[in-house]
């Protein structure tokens, strides 16, 4: 017997897709992709069926992935070498405990999109498009689509740079992320392409032997995690920096990219505690590297060294004199693992939304030839940026730090839709934001969009800082 | 107006009942194509979403500026 949908939720109560065939029988219509990710599901099952602790830890390791993959993907290009910029400007102080609460802004709003597609099996731009209509929907796509290829735009310029520190050539930094990013796909299988994500993703962690190689002073890393000090000057730059790192843990793909992949990985009603624990650790994953990342560079900004020019690359140099060679390659290399896995994840988040609202066929398991749209979505998407980047001459972390600040302050409509979607009663059934949830998520979107109305501010009339206290 | 159908996978029979044993009815690639119902939208809701649709419109503008005085 299929098993059934829970009564409480109209939207997944349907009956199964079915299709008359010349007998006159109906027979119920299935895909290769509904194959592959029946045979996920049959390992989820047999684990779930065992006891103790050993199956326990294999249903986790079935079941982890779209959390930790989405919050180390975001710990992209961009976001480390804003960390970076954050070390090197600010060393270590306020923005250590600021930069682990952004994570915790990170997990909250990101469980949301575990329990939308659980409850829904529909991804986050189809809910959008079908429940509030094509205007909204498209501009929430627009506002989708200039982000992510703004984005991958700096995920191919940190790879470039990354690899550039090797003496590689653009061309070929950029070929081998080509690689890397058809190796995963070319198994048309989610679990594959999902495993050999997070054994790349995970090399992100490759920041905290950087760190430990500055001997960072752990008192006043104690000291600024407890008392939030020093406090950086209150200024245009400090805005800057305050809302890059916040752009580099909550943005709008994050939110498609996670809804997405746990339909595509076909996690249900039961498995929601797993996906809260899978986002979990993935934040904790991602907050030790982005820490990490303030700490390796901290001794830049303690050597007085300006970092307003610093590339990816010479981020690593200029560190090469404090940890060797060695740590200043690790550094360079984290900085490429950084944007290749963003810019595997974030392409896909593309072609997931792409195949969503236009209801062509989008997942991870479909053969190349019933996902030909899917595929040449992703591809044409990470093609084209890596193209602009072959370019030369882009200032790379002026790029950077924009992307991230248009990440922030596209991200509070995001959030409302999201909002909407996860208090709607037809769509969710009981699982509803409770209101400390609610609360939370409010308390974000003020944040974020009182964060990006004092960064107009600071542009439009930045004599108001200077009025203020600040420089 | 018939639409064009891609020719169905074969599909085994034994792949046929794990599908429908492991699967939800709605976690069919199939089901998917049948559209969720469209809901209306209150007054204070369309009045956050054109807030922040304008804010966003004016933030936007508001990078510009700061992109065009780098560059200058």
């Amino acid at each position: 017997m299929p098993p059934q949908n829970d009564p409480a939720m109209s939207v997944g109560s349907q009956s199964p897709p079915t299709t008359r065939i010349a007998n006159g029988d109906e027979v119920v219509i299935i895909t290769h992709e509904d194959v592959d990710r029946a045979h996920d599901r049959v390992r989820v099952s047999a684990a779930r069926a065992q006891r103790g602790f050993l199956s326990h830890a294999r249903l986790l390791w079935l079941l982890v992935g779209p959390g930790v993959l989405v919050m180390l993907g975001e710990n992209d290009g961009p976001s480390m070498l804003s960390y970076a910029a954050t070390g090197a400007k600010f060393g270590v102080g306020f923005f250590i405990p600021f930069v682990a609460l952004t994570f915790c802004m990170a997990i909250v709003v990101q469980e949301m999109t575990v329990r939308l597609g659980a409850a829904t099996h529909r991804g986050h731009a189809e809910l959008i498009f079908d429940r509030f209509g094509p205007f909204w929907g498209w501009f929430s796509m627009i506002d989708l689509a200039i982000g992510n290829f703004l984005t991958l735009i700096t995920e191919f310029i940190a790879i470039r740079a990354g690899m550039g520190f090797f003496g590689v050539r653009p061309w070929v930094a950029i070929l081998i992320a080509f690689v890397i990013l058809y190796a995963a796909l070319m198994s048309h299988r989610y679990w594959t392409w999902e495993r050999i994500t997070l054994a790349a993703a995970v090399f992100n962690l490759v920041f905290i032997p950087v760190a430990l190689m500055t001997h960072p002073n752990w008192h006043s890393v104690g000291h600024a995690l407890i008392t939030w000090q020093p406090l950086p000057g209150f200024n245009k730059d400090t805005l800057l920096i305050v809302l890059a790192d916040i752009g580099a843990t909550v943005t709008p793909w994050m939110l498609f990219f996670q809804q997405s992949a746990t339909v595509d990985k076909g996690m249900t009603r039961k498995d929601i505690h797993f996906g809260r624990f899978d986002t979990a650790l993935g934040a904790a994953l991602a907050t030790a590297a982005a820490v990490a990342t303030i700490l390796a560079t901290a001794p830049l900004f303690a050597h007085q060294m300006t970092a307003d020019n610093f590339q990816a690359a010479e981020f690593a140099q200029a560190l090469q004199p404090l940890i060797g060679r060695f740590g200043a390659s690790l550094f360079a290399l984290g900085m490429v693992e950084a944007g290749i896995v963003a810019a595997i994840t974030i392409s896909t988040s593309s072609a997931y939304a792409f195949g969503e609202v236009t209801h062509k066929p989008h997942s991870l398991n479909l053969p190349m030839g019933e996902g030909k749209s899917f595929y040449a979505v992703l591809s044409l998407c990470a093609m084209a940026a890596a193209a602009i980047v072959l370019i030369p001459g882009l200032p790379l972390v002026y790029v950077v730090l924009v992307v991230n600040v248009v990440a922030v302050l596209a991200m509070p409509p995001a959030l409302v839709f999201l909002f909407m979607l996860v208090n709607d009663k037809e769509v969710m059934g009981d699982l509803v934001n409770p209101l400390w949830a609610n609360i939370v998520s409010t308390g974000v979107v003020f944040l974020l969009t009182g964060a990006g109305v004092l960064f107009g501010v600071s542009i439009v009339a930045p004599n108001i800082f200077a009025a203020l206290g600040g420089k | 107006m018939v639409k064009k159908e891609h020719a169905p996978v074969l599909i085994s029979s034994s792949d046929q009942s794990l599908v429908l044993s492991s699967l939800e009815h709605d976690q069919l690639a199939r089901a998917k194509r049948h559209f969720i119902p469209r809901r209306h939208l209150k007054g204070p809701e369309l009045l956050v979403l054109w807030s922040l649709r304008i804010y966003l419109l004016f933030m936007m503008a508001v990078v510009g500026y700061q992109v065009w005085v780098a560059v200058r």
